[in-house]
């Protein structure tokens, strides 16, 4: 998707206008300037015209559908839970057999973060109830294919001073 | 231009104003405002005509307009709905885009019905808002509104533009996407302290849209290869034309591949004019209000080629019944239409005409006069017997009598277009008259919005000032849009004629109260002014027609006439629309006119 004013709007617009549910949404660069990527969950029925429409979209450059693809899907998931003193050592260890980190403490919470599969990230959430999580954050997956890279996106070359106009300061 | 009878008229000003110092383009190099390059931008894209209505935040644009106004005209409308409509009425009539023109906040919002209705009709449409200055955007300033916001869903894309730099390649890209591949409308919004800005323009600006323009030529030989093999080996083939035809330009292709195969010819309601009404190929329009012959045919046959058309839910009915026995070939410029609906066989993804061109070269030439003649013999038990016969105990005038006078007027003088708005007249008129060009009916379709004709027409008057412009409208729809009888009577237009099918209700929703809810006229009985005495309050020319005998004569009155008109015909009150294919069913469930009367 090219990195232009409202692309994002758009895109999440359409799937709720053909009456989709979204189940998660990652959204960063790539690696050409001024194309993004976005990674999305989308329940529906006929996922060939779900493409097509996003197709139509001025911004959008190009979809892949990877469900039926060899993929590699991550997702990443921060959890605090109330961790007092005399049971931290438990906790920490449960957390390490998970592969999640400790990356912040403080008084009585810690805050766990853990990257991997969101079927595995589900199991450890379960586990973290168990222990009193108060708070769980998800950023949503990411999926990529495996296999030969896609072809790099083809965006017009600019000269080095000029940017596109969306892109100057002051665009909305 | 005046009219002496109106007390508000305005002269359109003649010499007293001053005029720029320079006639001729200013040289590239010069400082100008951001106002004035929208204005350039506008005359390097080929208007020559836009609808609008001034406001604050897009005074600076109106104010260079004044300088460009002897080749950029400019018509001031009544409420930006109608200055929509009116730009929509202009595409629709020339294929280019319209351009409607307002200010922020409620003039902007004015302009959602008329960008829904281009969306939905695919007709190219540029709207250009003003927008409170960058400094108070997003601070709930006066008349402030997200446009962009609101209009993101039936855009083909928007943009806000703060930086008058910004100006030449958005306007390119804006025109470009509004006119390329499948129609549609782009509306830019353009904040004051851009308009106000001066800039020295940079016109090389190259499109820069590599998410638009896909290649869609490529499989196409292959697709028609296997199309054709379809085609040929038919024993009841049927091509269904939509408005995909006339937006490409392809009728005459259209008309030489459809001779060189001798497959009968169906127009949807968008369609109409693709191919002309009284060649022996054509037998009429499908769907909800279709034709008993037509529908039944597409239930029967066995290849059904779609050109341009995009299987709306009132033509296909219930689309899992729709042409059970045939295989299904889509032409189609839009690939998310192809296979939305109803499930093809052979996808063609492209320009229509290209695709004909192609069709042709590949399709032997053959004819199915045993499959044809069927039809025909099933039009002469079924269609003599809709039109609305007058019941026993009135002698009032009914809207088919209208409608044959009309048409007879329509054929015989030529030189016209036609412009409908929504509801039963817009069904009479697309089922009675008998259509020859492409562009001469402009209907509001895929959103049906009410209101559409009345400014619709006006724009295509002023498309075509040598033409005569009929707009049949419902009184119902009528009173939506009327106060551009003002705009017609300022801008001295002479060749717009309303006939209003006058029937005191709204009636489409009033026919479904009487067949499906028991009668339960729910809010559907309507009143209206005199209309006649209305259109002369405007300056325009009114007539009342109650009796058979004065249509004839009004119509012809109206049409010699040198000046617009408006015509209120008062018709039988509860005349219905047959055939009729309720809500749900199949296209091969039709209520005729027969049995809903023997139904009572």
């Amino acid at each position: 998707m090219e990195d232009r004013p409202a692309a994002l709007n758009r895109v999440l617009g359409l799937l709720r206008g053909r009456a989709l549910t979204v189940g998660s949404i990652a959204l960063g660069e790539s690696e050409t300037p001024g194309v993004r990527r976005i990674t999305v969950v989308v329940e529906t029925p006929d996922v060939q015209q779900t493409i097509k429409q996003l197709n139509r979209l001025i911004e959008v450059l190009e979809v892949t559908d990877v469900t039926n693809a060899e993929y590699v899907v991550r997702e990443t998931a921060l959890v605090k839970i109330h961790a007092p003193e005399p049971r931290r050592e438990e906790i920490r260890t449960v957390a390490e057999g998970f592969g999640a980190k400790i990356v912040g403490i403080s008084g009585t919470t810690v805050v766990f973060e853990m990257t991997d599969t969101p079927a595995r990230l589900g199991e450890m959430i379960e586990r973290a109830k168990v222990f009193g999580a108060c708070e769980t954050m998800r950023s949503g997956s990411l999926a990529m294919a495996l296999g030969v890279p896609l072809p790099p996106t083809e965006t017009p070359a600019r000269e080095e001073a000029a940017r596109p106009w969306w892109q100057a300061d002051g665009a909305c | 231009m005046t009219d002496a009878r109106s007390p508000f008229s305005v002269p359109v000003p003649a010499s007293g104003f001053p005029l720029p110092a320079s006639r001729s383009p200013p040289p590239a190099s010069r400082e100008r405002t951001g106002a004035q390059v929208m204005c350039e931008a506008l005359l390097r894209e080929g208007v020559e005509v836009m609808f609008g209505i001034p406001g604050g935040a897009i005074m600076p644009f109106y104010h260079a307009m004044w300088e460009y106004r002897d080749c950029l005209r400019h018509v001031l409308c009544r409420h930006e709905q109608g200055a929509g409509h009116a730009a929509e009425g202009y595409a629709r009539s020339t294929g280019r885009p319209g351009v409607c023109v307002a200010t922020s906040g409620p003039g902007a919002t004015n302009l959602v019905t008329p960008i829904a209705n281009a969306w939905m009709d695919s007709t190219p449409l540029v709207a250009i808002t003003g927008q409170v200055s960058s400094a108070v955007l997003g601070k709930d300033a006066f008349q402030e509104t997200d446009i962009t916001g609101i209009t993101l869903p039936i855009t083909k894309h928007n943009y806000r533009v703060t930086r008058a730099d910004d100006l030449p390649s958005v306007f390119h890209e804006a025109f470009h996407i509004a006119r390329s591949g499948r129609p549609g409308p782009v509306l830019i919004d353009v904040t004051k302290d851009a308009q106000q800005a001066k800039v020295v323009p940079d016109w090389n600006v190259s499109l820069n849209v590599p998410g638009f323009s896909r290649d869609t030529g490529a499989g196409m030989r292959d697709a028609v290869k296997q199309a054709a093999r379809l085609l040929a080996n038919a024993s009841k083939p049927l091509i269904l034309a939509g408005h995909g035809v006339i937006i490409s330009g392809a009728t005459n292709e259209l008309r030489v591949f459809a001779e060189r195969t001798g497959i009968p010819v169906i127009t949807t309601l968008q369609g109409i004019g693709a191919f002309p009404e009284d060649h022996p190929l054509s037998i009429g329009m499908p769907g909800m209000h279709g034709w008993v012959h037509v529908n039944r045919a597409i239930q029967e046959c066995d290849v059904l080629i779609n050109i341009g058309a995009r299987f709306d839910d009132r033509v296909t009915g219930k689309a899992s019944t729709f042409a059970p026995r045939a295989r299904v070939i889509h032409v189609d410029i839009d690939p998310a239409e192809i296979g939305k609906n109803v499930k093809v066989a052979v996808a063609i993804v492209g320009d229509a005409r290209a695709a004909l061109l192609s069709l042709i070269e590949e399709t032997p030439p053959r004819d199915a006069l045993v499959w044809l003649q069927n039809i025909r013999d099933s039009q002469t038990t079924h269609q003599h017997r809709q039109p609305y016969l007058r019941r026993p105990e009135t002698t009032e005038l009914m809207p088919h009598d209208v409608y044959a006078a009309l048409n007879a007027a329509l054929n015989e003088r030529g030189g016209y277009r036609v412009v409908t708005d929504v509801g039963q007249h817009q069904m009479w008129a697309a089922q009675l008259i008998e259509w020859r060009r492409p562009r001469t009916h402009i209907t509001s379709g895929g959103a049906g919005t009410m209101g559409f004709a009345v400014p619709a027409a006006m724009g295509a008057a002023i498309a075509h000032p040598d033409e005569t412009i009929w707009a049949i409208v419902g009184d119902g729809g009528f009173q939506m849009t009327n106060q551009e009888l003002a705009t017609i009577n300022q801008e001295g237009i002479t060749n717009v004629k309303v006939a209003i099918v006058n029937n005191g209700y709204l009636g489409m929703v009033r026919q479904w109260q009487q067949l499906f809810e028991g009668k339960r006229y729910s809010g559907t009985p309507l009143s209206g002014p005199s209309f006649a005495g209305l259109a002369e309050a405007y300056g325009l020319r009114g007539f009342t027609v109650d009796r058979i005998e004065q249509a004839h004569d009004a119509i012809e009155c109206a049409w010699n006439h040198d000046g617009s008109a408006v015509l209120d015909f008062r018709v039988e009150r509860e005349a219905n629309v047959f055939p009729l294919v309720p809500p749900g069913s199949s296209i091969g469930e039709m209520i005729t006119r027969e049995a809903a009367q023997a139904n009572g």
